[in-house]
C-alpha cells in the first residue's frame, strides 16, 4: 500500500446512491496514489459506476468523505471539481453530439486562464491528431471509438491530476478497445493518475497497476493487478472468469 | 391583397420573433414550455411606461420626439431600464417558483402548470397596479412613409424592424461565438455532462432568464409603441410565440426569428384575406401543422 500522504484521491466510508434510504455504495474506503493506474472491477450491479459518479458529483453522497489531495471535495459541485483537478468521463453520452469537436474542447478550456486556452488545445490536438484533422466536424458524426477519444481528450484539456473513466470500452470493438486502452496507458505514463471502471477484466488488468473489486457496494478485494489476474479464486468469484486466458465479461 | 400586407406582417413578426427567442431558449435549456413568458412582454412594456412617466415628470424635454420618431429620449432610457427590470423579475420568479421545483426534481408537467400559475399571478398584479385600461407611450401621430412598390411604413415601424434584426444577430453571435453561448448549447444538450466539464449550470440558467426576459421586454416596448399597452398584450402574443418557437425549431435563434416573421406574415395575410377575427386561428393552425408534418421545425434536428 502506498504512503497515505501521497494519495491524490482518498475516499473514506463513502455511502452514496440516488435515494438516501437505498444506498448503492455502502461504506467504501478507497485511495489512489499519484501517478497510479487503478481499475475498479466487479459484477453488474456492484455499484462501480455509482461510486465514481458520486466522486464526480453526479450522485448524492449521503455520508463519508472524498478528498483530492488534502482538499475535501465531498460536497463540492461537479462543475467545481474539475477546477480542482478531477476529470470524469461518463460511460454514455460523454460528448456534446450537437457541438463541433472544436467546441467540445473549447468548452473544457473555458475554465483555464484565457492566455492558456489556445496553447492547451493545440497540445491536445497534437496528442489526438485524428481530432485535429476535422475540428469543425459535429461530434455526433464521429464513430464510437472517436467519440471516446474526444471524451478523453476533452477531459485532459484541464490537465487533471486524476482522470476517472467509467467503462470507456462499452460498445466498442476489440480492436478499438485495444487502441483506447493503449492511449489510457500512455496518458498514465505521462503522469496522470487514472481510475478506470471496467467490465473488460482481462484488458483492464493488463494495463492497471492495482485493482479494486466492488461487490454489492463494498470493497471485497484489492491488490496488484498482475497478481489478481492470476488468482483463479478471485476471478471465479468476483470477475466471472471461467477459463484462464478468457476475456471475461461478467 | 396588397403589398402593404408584407410590411404589416414583418413588423408584427419581428415582435413575435423577439419573444419567441426567449421561449425557444427557455424550452431548450430549462426543458419546459414557459407559459409565463408572455407576461415578461407585458411587464417589460409597463416597466418602460413607468420609467417614461417618471422621466417625463422630471424633464418634459425627454418626451420631445427624437427626429422622425414618435417618442423622446425617455423611451430608449425606459427600454434599457425595462430590459434590466424584466430580467430581474424573471430571476425573482425563478428563485421563488421554478428554481424550487427544479430542486425538487419536479416533472415537466408540474413546471408547465406552475408557469400557468405564474402567468395568471403576474397578469393580475399588472392589472392591479396599472388597471386594464389601454395606455400609450405617446399620443403623437406619425405619417407612414412611402417605401416603393405600394408599401408604406412609419419610422417607428422601420426602427422596430431594425432593432429586431440587430438583436437576433447579436443573440446568434452570443450563442455561437462566446464562452457563455457554448455553455448554453452544452447545457441544452446535456446539463449533467456540462456540469462535469466545468459549466456552472445555474449561471447558464440565470443568463437564459435575463436574455429571454430582456428580449421579451423589448418586444413589449415595440408592441407598446406600434399598437398600445395592455396587461393582456403578452397573453395575446403567447400562441404566436409558441408557434414560432416550434416552427423555427427548439433552440434555434435564427429559426425563432424567421418563424416569427412567417407567423406575422401569415396573420397579416389572413386578416386581409378572411378577416381579423381569424388572426389567432392562424398561429394555432401553423402550430398544429408543424407538429404534424415537421415536429422538429425548420432548423431543429429530429430526435
Amino acid at each position: 500500500m502506498a504512503d497515505p500522504s501521497s494519495n491524490v484521491l482518498s475516499v473514506r466510508a463513502l455511502v452514496a446512491g440516488y435515494e438516501r434510504d437505498l444506498p448503492i455504495v455502502r461504506g467504501v474506503d478507497f485511495s489512489v496514489s499519484s501517478g497510479e493506474f487503478v481499475v475498479i472491477l466487479g459484477p453488474n450491479g456492484a455499484g462501480k459506476s455509482t461510486f465514481v459518479k458520486a466522486i464526480a458529483g453526479l450522485v448524492p453522497i449521503h455520508s463519508g468523505s472524498a478528498a483530492l489531495g488534502s482538499f475535501d471535495i465531498t460536497n463540492v459541485a461537479a462543475h467545481d471539481k474539475i477546477r480542482h483537478g478531477l476529470a470524469f468521463v461518463p460511460q454514455t453520452e460523454n460528448i456534446f453530439a450537437t457541438l463541433s469537436i472544436s467546441d467540445n474542447l473549447q468548452l473544457a478550456a473555458d475554465i483555464l486562464p484565457r492566455g492558456r486556452r489556445g496553447t492547451r488545445i493545440a497540445e491536445i490536438y497534437s496528442m489526438f491528431p485524428d481530432l485535429a484533422a476535422r475540428p469543425s466536424l459535429r461530434a455526433g458524426q464521429l464513430s464510437g471509438g472517436q467519440r471516446q477519444m474526444l471524451a478523453v481528450a476533452r477531459a485532459l484539456v484541464v490537465d487533471p491530476s486524476v482522470l476517472i473513466l467509467d467503462e470507456p470500452s462499452a460498445g466498442l470493438s476489440p480492436k478499438i478497445v485495444s487502441e483506447v486502452f493503449s492511449r489510457l496507458k500512455a496518458i498514465n505514463q505521462a503522469n496522470v493518475t487514472v481510475v478506470l471502471v471496467e467490465q473488460n477484466v482481462k484488458a483492464a488488468l493488463a494495463i492497471a497497476d492495482r485493482a479494486v473489486i466492488l461487490v454489492e457496494g463494498r470493497v471485497r478485494h484489492e491488490g496488484p493487478a498482475a497478481s489478481l489476474a492470476d488468482d483463479p479464486v478471485v476471478a471465479e468469484l468476483y470477475l466471472g472468469a471461467r477459463r484462464e486466458g478468457e476475456g471475461a465479461r461478467p | 391583397m396588397t403589398a402593404q400586407v408584407i410590411m404589416d406582417g414583418l413588423v408584427t413578426g419581428s415582435m413575435i420573433g423577439l419573444g419567441a427567442i426567449g421561449v425557444t431558449l427557455t424550452y431548450s435549456i430549462l426543458r419546459f414550455a414557459n407559459f409565463a413568458h408572455g407576461e415578461f412582454i407585458s411587464w417589460g412594456a409597463y416597466f418602460a411606461l413607468a420609467v417614461v412617466g417618471l422621466l417625463g415628470g422630471l424633464s418634459g424635454a425627454l418626451l420631445a420626439p427624437i427626429g422622425p420618431f414618435s417618442f423622446g429620449w425617455a423611451l430608449p432610457i425606459g427600454t434599457v431600464a425595462a430590459v434590466l427590470l424584466a430580467g430581474a423579475l424573471a430571476l425573482v420568479v425563478d428563485a421563488l417558483l421554478f428554481g424550487r421545483l427544479r430542486a425538487n426534481r419536479s416533472t415537466v408537467i408540474i413546471m408547465v402548470m406552475a408557469s400557468f400559475g405564474a402567468a395568471l399571478s403576474l397578469r393580475s398584479l399588472l392589472e392591479f397596479i396599472f388597471t386594464s385600461k389601454p395606455v400609450y407611450y405617446t399620443k403623437a401621430l406619425q405619417i407612414a412613409l412611402p417605401l416603393g412598390g405600394g408599401i408604406r411604413a412609419t419610422p417607428d415601424q422601420l426602427l422596430s424592424l431594425a432593432v429586431s434584426a440587430v438583436l437576433v444577430l447579436a443573440v446568434h453571435m452570443l450563442l455561437t461565438r462566446t464562452a457563455i453561448g457554448r455553455s448554453m448549447r452544452a447545457v441544452s444538450e446535456n446539463p449533467a455532462l456540462a456540469g462535469v466539464v466545468g459549466v456552472e449550470v445555474r449561471k447558464v440558467i440565470r443568463t437564459v432568464w435575463l436574455l429571454g426576459a430582456g428580449l421579451a421586454a423589448i418586444a413589449g416596448v415595440s408592441a407598446g409603441v406600434l399598437v398600445q399597452i395592455r396587461p393582456q398584450m403578452g397573453l395575446d402574443l403567447l400562441l404566436p410565440l409558441f408557434a414560432s418557437a416550434i416552427l423555427g425549431g427548439i433552440g434555434s435563434v435564427p429559426g425563432a426569428m424567421l418563424a416569427g416573421l412567417i407567423v406575422g406574415l401569415a396573420e397579416a395575410i389572413a386578416v386581409q384575406a378572411i378577416g381579423a377575427e381569424w388572426r389567432a386561428a392562424v398561429a394555432f393552425a401553423i402550430l398544429v401543422l408543424v407538429l404534424l408534418v415537421r415536429p422538429q421545425g425548420l432548423f431543429g434536428r429530429a430526435e
